[in-house]
């Protein structure tokens, strides 16, 4: 699982109103190299929900010196870019757990897959 | 065996034969021919799009469905491979727009057997050679063309390769590549031997396939193969064998348009991503038409909910990689196998040297129930379940209507989009017409998946807000799923 993928995931048990961000725990973490692209991170940063990536990020001591708000003109701050890049898409989570912030409850995540099917009586 | 012509250009056809085109081919010459191409019908004019982007030329779309053509030159080959929405390639030999069949059978067919000694062949021949030659190097179409650059760089470093076995290819049929390793050592006598020599007399295999359409033709489409195929034997002294050939001639007849061909491809390599088969994968060429319908932009989240074996987001990352994809299913299997088959593609592309990660990422949930932010997808491309090989009719009566409201839900308000392909198009037709506050239909591309008559329905999002639409209203009133309920119910309170 890819932090980027971590910004769009939210808990969705029932009764739950504030299932965002999940927190992660993780037991095993990959670093993967992908193609780096300035225009598709750039595009992507106002897309996302910031501070979530960087506790994301902060957890699984991948952090680095990412800063707590983009920095301003990022678009041609390629040297910003490829921080962001890093941990949007190259660092992967492949063993570990995602909670819940509010009910607790566990979404298990394995080879890279969270699943986050709930029991029936979750729905 | 010396040819009657300059160059060793008809090596492997008997020389006794004489060519039907008088200009001496040498190799190494850049020929203009016109390649002909399958494609999934109703993506025509998708096809057409990729050729006029990647090869710079406009293609025609031929009258019958699912085929395009179009201009190249020789030294194009390559790129032509590379082509995502095509099944088949074929070099034309001839074509004739307005071919005036006789009245009877026999006039007809007579006919067409003295046309195999006129056709000009010389120059679909030499595409054809050339065409072996491509096949036999590593990276071919089938090895994987993933990363472009490096596709091209080995084409250029071709005499390395040559005298290297070919790697078995990894997906589908045994069949294809015992056709290859027989026209790759006859290829290779060629080749080593610069390009000049004639290779020691291999007799050539061949056949004709024919595909007929039309109501005033007085001959079948097997009757026309026989006797033209006779002819192509008699004229170069082939051998004719209809599993094990090094040639396929095709003959396509359509009203009265004729086109004469040579296969440039082995059995359509439609599942080139797939390594892990579903039931119900679908080919990639269609995968890719659907992506293009979409026009991923770069940076856009394109969600495939039920996503299978991954055909359609893997395809995305490979080829529209400007975009990232989430791929999910709530079947263990299917989540499984589309990990398997990213891993697979990763592979390859790190075998080659290069980053070998993929923009895409698999989950696995319920899609009535998706654990996705509200509006933070652009696009939603997928292949939902036909009631046939997987769920049924009554179950899509209910699924369809739950599903369409979530990826309305998680899709961007007037911006979002979606292209949906079913063939349960009753069904899917009532769902969206109870969603007009939702969602906008566009077009509808009529295909044909595996016999069966299907709709990719693209469907484009309104600015609606999600839970305060008319129908929101309504079905929160005590119907239907109880996360609708409360949705419905805290939006209005």
């Amino acid at each position: 699982m890819k932090l980027l993928t971590h910004n769009m995931l939210t808990s969705h048990v029932k009764g739950v109103v504030n299932g965002y961000p999940l927190l992660i725990k993780a037991t095993e973490v990959k670093v993967n190299e992908v193609d780096f692209n300035p225009q598709f991170v750039s595009r992507m940063i106002p897309k996302l929900e910031w501070s979530a990536l960087v506790q994301a990020a902060d957890d699984l001591g991948q952090r680095e010196d990412l800063p707590g708000e983009p920095v301003p003109e990022y678009e041609n701050n390629e040297e910003f870019l490829k921080k962001v890049h890093r941990v949007l898409l190259e660092v992967e989570v492949i063993e570990g757990f995602l909670q819940c912030p509010e009910s607790g409850r566990e979404f298990p995540i394995s080879r890279g897959i969270p699943n986050m099917l709930l029991n029936d009586d979750e729905v | 065996m010396s040819s009657q012509e300059g160059g060793a250009v008809e090596s492997g056809l008997n020389p006794a034969a004489p060519p039907a085109s008088c200009c001496a081919v040498r190799d190494g010459d850049v020929l203009a021919v016109t390649i002909g191409a399958t494609v999934p019908t109703g993506f025509e004019h998708t096809a057409a799009e990729e050729v006029k982007e990647k090869i710079g030329v406009d293609a025609q779309i031929g009258k019958d469905r699912g085929r395009i053509y179009f201009p190249i030159t020789t030294d194009q080959l390559p790129q032509v491979h590379l082509l995502r929405s095509v099944d088949n390639l074929f070099v034309v030999v001839e074509e004739y727009d307005h071919y005036h069949f006789k009245e009877s059978k026999e006039e007809t067919l007579m006919e067409m057997m003295q046309l195999a000694s006129k056709l000009p062949w010389t120059h679909a021949l030499e595409v054809w050679k050339l065409n072996g030659k491509l096949k036999k190097r590593k990276g071919y179409r089938k090895g994987g063309n993933v990363t472009k650059v490096k596709s091209n760089s080995e084409v250029a470093d071709a005499t390395v390769d040559d005298a290297e076995q070919q790697k078995p290819p990894q997906a589908v049929s045994a069949a294809e590549s015992q056709t290859e390793a027989e026209s790759a050592a006859a290829m290779e006598t060629s080749t080593t031997d610069s390009e000049e020599a004639e290779p020691a007399a291999k007799l050539l295999k061949f056949r004709v396939t024919c595909n007929r359409a039309g109501d005033r033709h007085s001959f079948s489409s097997n009757e026309a193969a026989r006797d033209f195929g006779g002819a192509v034997q008699e004229f170069f002294q082939w051998k004719a064998d209809m599993t094990k050939f090094d040639i396929e001639v095709l003959l396509n007849i359509h009203n009265e348009e004729m086109v004469i061909g040579i296969a440039l491809t082995e059995e359509s390599l439609h599942r080139r991503n797939i390594s892990h088969f579903g039931p119900t994968t679908l080919r990639s060429t269609l995968c890719y038409g659907m992506l293009r319908l979409c026009k991923p932009q770069a940076s856009d989240i394109i969600l495939d909910p039920m996503c299978g074996t991954g055909a359609i987001p893997l395809e995305g990352a490979i080829e529209f990689n400007i975009s990232f994809y989430i791929a999910g299913d709530n079947n263990d299997m299917a989540v499984n196998r589309t990990v398997n088959n990213v891993c697979h593609i990763q592979k390859r592309m790190a075998e080659k040297g290069g980053a070998s990660g993929l923009p895409i990422d698999t989950v696995q949930w319920d899609l009535c129930n998706l654990p996705i932010r509200t509006g933070s997808v652009d696009i939603v491309v997928t292949d939902m379940p036909f009631g046939k090989r997987m769920g049924s009719r009554k179950k899509n009566w209910d699924l369809y209507p739950s599903c369409l409201r979530e990826m309305a839900r998680v899709c961007t308000p007037g911006t979002g989009k979606a292209a949906l392909l079913t063939q349960d198009k009753k069904c899917f037709t009532k769902a969206i017409s109870r969603m007009g506050g939702l969602w906008k239909r566009l077009h509808t591309v009529w295909v044909n998946v595996g016999g069966l008559h299907a709709g990719v329905y693209l469907l484009k999002r309104t600015g609606g807000v999600f839970g305060q639409t008319p129908e929101d209203v309504y079905e929160s009133r005590g119907t239907v799923k109880a996360r609708g309920d409360e949705t419905g119910d805290k939006e209005l309170s």
